[in-house]
């Protein structure tokens, strides 16, 4: 009695750090391409966001790219140590289905749609302190994000 | 037979115990006993648990360390390559070897680049330092263009390679002072900010000193223009395509209204005024009764001359009933009615249903492909999804084309597989320095590759080439 209660707690423990652990969250087989990484982190960091919302997380790391002060490939900018939260979080290993919405989204950003117009940064004013971020030239709003330079 | 009397004892001693009312342990003491022995357990095994993990933690952090390590000494050495290599393009008398050196400081600046965009540091920390390395790589890949057609280096490039250099000295001084903190212990990576996401933190942190110090070498960094991706000039571009009278509100959504049809447009409402980008804007979110359900579209008209820059309608698309053809149809329809006239269509991309077509402003025959517009078509019902005109509008005006200073027949000559050249014409293409070349393009296939190769019409010089990739998801160039 006692030994299976004590497997039973034992058990929840592993649980819970299981769960505090999801590091090791599931890859999907194949090689992930531009569209799929630019999807996924469309997806961690702008989920709930309005369609050009999410279109302009993808420009601003395909306007990233481009520009001298950041590295100059896809997964350069994304894993660049500290650049995007669902990076951090692991929000972008969490696999996408190739009919949704951010797959769209992705998709607009590497045809050429920035409604950004070039910004190369974005912050939600609710939780953004850092100074820094906020002396950049705001170029527009879109949902929660303000989008700058 | 041993086991079965020992057993037998103990089968009968509780037995013998309640028999005899004898109790010689309190009721209960064995349970708490078992208790406290299980809290033990769990506590040591808790305990084991969390060592286990902080080991691991510790083997993480010094291997995370190790690659932060790696980047940081792999980059600092290539910075003393650059400077070196900086010096001995000062020294070089021949194109060839200046080439040789430029090429080397250019795959170097890459080199330095790459190590430098995984170090844990803070947002904005070292982007002067990353776009000085961009520059210089840059600015060496342009000089080598340039000398590997055997022309020498001019004073001013002389004098600017002479500035890159004493730029990159001092970044070699900041960087040996970081490297000497990082061995000595006193900076560690994980007391830099960038680790998890700083961005959305609560508190600033304030970027340490000696990364400062690395970064502020190139506060007073001169401007440099040359014909490069990366020269400042292309900064600030204008919208050459923007004209006219500042428009309003209204206006503008007037301007939409003749898009789509006043009485598909409903709740619309301005959600921003978008400044301080290459084209300001007037932005709208709005409900578009269209063919299917009503949906929510944006769309961007200009403030100058009220022009729709860009409009995205999102929704679900039903089974395949276009084909392509119909669908470029449409587009070039929607295009005539929008105002943008003598458009021909040139790649495309078909996506979830949806096909994205390219088309390209045509003048006196030539084709001009900076001057693009691309345009969603729904291919279950046709119905326009989107529309993207930015290229357009930046670069978009009536050229003074030149006759062309060599003959078709004489370009020909200069293209390696002449014998696999099937179609050609006049086209203007963009570079990404900004500027125009004015070319004979000639489409040809090798081995079921098609490929496009561009001749400049006034020097005969071969500018690009291109292989057009045909795959299911539509034809696109490389």
């Amino acid at each position: 009695m006692k030994l299976r209660r004590f497997i039973i707690i034992f058990a929840l423990l592993v649980l819970v750090t299981a769960v505090l652990y999801p590091g090791q969250a599931q890859n999907s087989a194949g090689r992930i391409s531009d569209v799929q990484l630019i999807a996924r982190a469309i997806n961690g960091e702008a989920r709930g966001e309005p369609y050009e919302g999410q279109v302009a997380v993808g420009a601003v790391i395909l306007n990233r790219v481009k520009d001298s002060r950041f590295p100059n490939s896809i997964a350069g900018v994304i894993y660049q140590p500290g650049a995007f939260t669902a990076v951090s979080d692991g929000q972008i290993n969490v696999p996408i289905d190739p009919n949704s919405t951010v797959v769209k989204a992705a998709q607009d950003a590497l045809n050429g749609w920035d409604p950004t117009y070039g910004c190369l940064y974005y912050w939600n004013p609710a939780t953004a302190t850092s100074k820094w971020i906020w002396s950049r030239q705001i170029v527009t709003k879109i949902g929660k994000h303000y989008f700058g330079k | 037979m041993d086991y079965d009397e020992k057993e037998y004892i103990m089968l009968n001693r509780g037995r013998h115990n309640s028999e005899h009312g004898v109790v010689t342990e309190k009721p209960g003491y064995h349970a708490r006993n078992k208790a406290k022995n299980v809290v033990i357990a769990i506590l040591a095994l808790t305990t084991l648990f969390g060592a286990w993990q902080y080991h691991r933690a510790v083997l993480l952090r010094r291997q995370l360390d190790a690659q932060y390590n790696r980047a940081f000494y792999e980059m600092a050495g290539y910075v003393q390559d650059i400077e070196v290599l900086l010096t001995k393009a000062m020294l070089t008398s021949s194109p060839q070897k200046a080439a040789d050196i430029l090429k080397e400081i250019w795959h170097r600046a890459e080199l330095v680049s790459t190590n430098l965009g995984q170090l844990p540091v803070q947002q904005g920390a070292l982007v002067n330092t990353q776009k000085f390395i961009s520059q210089v790589g840059d600015y060496a890949k342009t000089l080598n263009g340039q000398n590997v057609k055997g022309q020498v280096m001019s004073k001013e490039q002389m004098d600017t390679i002479k500035n890159l250099h004493q730029f990159a000295v001092s970044l070699n001084e900041s960087l040996d002072k970081f490297q000497g903190e990082l061995s000595a212990g006193t900076m560690k990576w994980e007391n830099l900010a960038g680790e998890g996401a700083k961005l959305f933190s609560k508190t600033d942190v304030q970027v340490p000193q000696s990364i400062s110090n690395i970064d502020g070498t190139f506060e007073n960094m001169p401007t440099l223009i040359y014909d490069g991706p990366f020269s400042e000039h292309m900064t600030n571009q204008k919208a050459l395509g923007l004209s006219g009278e500042n428009i309003s509100e209204d206006q503008a959504i007037e301007k939409l209204g003749n898009l789509f049809g006043k009485e598909n447009i409903r709740n619309i409402q301005k959600v921003s005024d978008n400044k301080n980008g290459v084209i300001d804007t007037y932005n709208f979110r709005f409900e578009l009764k269209g063919k299917k359900e009503a949906s929510v579209a944006e769309a961007d008209v200009s403030v100058v001359g009220g022009k729709v820059v860009w409009f995205l309608y999102n929704r679900d698309v039903g089974d395949v009933e276009l084909d392509i053809d119909k669908a470029k149809e449409i587009g070039k329809q929607f295009l005539d009615k929008s105002g943008f006239k003598s458009m021909k269509d040139t790649y495309y991309t078909e996506q979830q249903g949806i096909a994205t077509i390219n088309y390209a402003y045509v003048q006196d025959g030539v084709t001009v492909y900076p001057d693009l517009v691309k345009v969603k078509v729904a291919l279950d019902n046709g119905e326009i999804v989107g529309f993207e005109s930015k290229g357009y509008l930046m670069s978009h005006r009536e050229r003074d084309i030149p006759k062309p200073a060599i003959t078709e027949a004489e370009a020909l000559q200069r293209v390696a597989r002449k014998e696999n050249i099937l179609s050609s014409g006049l086209a203007i293409i963009p570079t990404n320095y900004g500027k125009e070349l004015f070319c004979y393009e000639f489409k040809g296939k090798v081995d079921d590759q098609d490929f496009l190769v561009y001749i400049n019409a006034i020097t005969g010089e071969e500018e690009d080439i291109l292989l057009i990739i045909n795959s299911e998801e539509g034809i696109l160039t490389m």
